[in-house]
């Protein structure tokens, strides 16, 4: 009695399938990005602000002046081509939009802090000239913050608000989108300071953050019209 | 479109990618719990067959968000940005052309744009959130890599959306070649082409 050959089995074979079923996944797919562009413009219409309210800041100048001649721009060279230059005058607006100037000469020294609300250098920078002026070791040197690089979308918007957190107390001129008043003062940088004499020539340009020990001494050489140190570490400073 | 909306839409998007990709790592991770194996194994057998054409969908996206926020948003690009901009857009034409010629080779050629997409983006999310990766003191007037051009939920920012889509195109891509393997051993099992 022979055995049964049993049938012989399909050869396996390893070629590639193209499947066709759930084709429902990618048009899905297709809808919940389409859903989510449509829910993006419905809050986004729903939720929008009317930046002209009644409370609405000025954060932006429409326009800024600049007489003088405009600074070369900072690069932190060991010898800064700006020291001794007369410091040109900003003519712009403050955030109530009432007429301000900056710069120029007003028979004291005082300091040009550019600041972009958006920088978190910036952002390190301004409780620090706050905590100097508050404790009285700012020799007297008043600080002018000009806020500049204002962009609505960027964080820490509005610079106003920021201002008014920080608790700063010196007067404040703001730049205008082309930024005019910072080109004139050869920014590059942001925080960025000047310190300027009370014959009104630019005694030191300094970019980046400056240790809060550092500025003390910084304003008493300025008072004094003595060459202002260079800060221990942080930002790059030309002295005169 | 305004900003504000591209952002949220965005966002959303970045937020659903993010949810996708911890699901797949979840689903790997428990990959020796039997149902959780059988969970998975049925999560590729459905997403398996449109993985390559989710992940093209993903980059061309990623892509085109790009390009809306350097050329009509006006967002000008850092140098992180670049370099991951440099892996982003190859990507979206390779897994464009592989999808088309319905190619599972594609994988080999956009693998490498994921593995070093991903680990870029993820820097410079870091460089934006932790100062200790900020090797400078003072903020660039150009585009600095440490500042976020925007933020949104505290988290989200261009690198994180980056970050995100590298991702989830690298998990879609391992969920084709699940599905290819899974349909290898079909095939050996059985002697069957095909799903059963």
């Amino acid at each position: 009695m022979s055995a049964k050959k049993p049938p012989p089995r399909p050869t396996p074979t390893r070629t590639p399938v193209r499947r066709t079923g759930r084709n429902w996944v990618f048009p899905t797919v297709i809808g919940v990005v389409v859903l989510a562009g449509v829910l993006a413009v419905v809050l986004s219409a729903v939720g929008g602000s009317d930046p002209t309210g009644p409370k609405a800041k000025l954060e932006v100048s429409p326009e800024v002046t600049v007489t003088g001649t405009a600074l070369p721009r900072y690069t932190g060279a060991a010898t800064d081509p700006a020291v001794g230059l007369a410091a040109p005058e900003i003519g712009s607006v403050d955030f109530q939009a009432r007429t301000s100037t900056a710069g120029g000469v007003t028979g004291k020294p005082y300091v040009l802090a550019f600041l972009a609300h958006w920088c978190p250098h910036c952002q390190a920078e301004l409780p620090r000239l706050v905590a100097v002026e508050r404790a009285g070791k700012n020799a007297g040197v008043p600080v002018v913050a000009v806020t500049t690089g204002t962009d609505q979308a960027a964080p820490n918007y509005p610079p106003s608000t920021w201002i008014a957190r920080e608790k700063f107390r010196g007067d404040v001129l703001v730049d205008d989108r082309a930024q005019n008043a910072a080109q004139a003062y050869g920014l590059a940088g942001y925080p960025y300071l000047v310190w300027v004499g009370a014959d009104g020539k630019v005694a030191a340009r300094t970019s980046g953050e400056i240790p809060e020990e550092d500025l003390p001494a910084m304003f008493s050489a300025l008072a004094a019209g003595k060459p202002v140190p260079l800060p221990s570490s942080g930002a790059s400073s030309n002295a005169g | 479109m305004t900003t504000e909306t591209a952002n949220a839409f965005f966002t959303a998007l970045t937020l659903l990618a993010d949810v996708a990709v911890v699901a797949a790592v979840l689903l790997a991770v428990g990959r020796f719990v039997p149902p959780v194996r059988r969970l998975g194994d049925a999560v590729v057998d459905t997403v398996g067959p449109s993985a390559r054409r989710i992940a093209c969908l993903v980059a061309v996206v990623a892509t085109l968000g790009s390009l809306y926020y350097s050329e009509i948003a006006h967002y000008t690009p850092c140098r992180l940005c670049w370099y991951q901009r440099i892996c982003m857009y190859p990507l979206a034409v390779v897994l464009l052309v592989g999808v088309f010629r319905r190619d599972r080779g594609v994988r080999a050629y956009a693998w490498p744009f994921v593995v070093v997409g991903a680990p870029l983006s993820g820097y410079h999310w870091l460089v934006e959130r932790v100062h200790f990766f900020e090797r400078t003191s003072s903020c660039s007037d150009a585009a600095p890599c440490s500042v976020p051009w925007f933020q949104t939920l505290g988290f989200v920012t261009l690198a994180f959306m980056a970050l995100s889509g590298f991702l989830l195109v690298g998990v879609l891509l391992l969920v084709d070649r699940a599905a290819e393997r899974r349909d290898l051993l079909r095939v050996d099992d059985t002697g069957h082409i095909g799903n059963p």
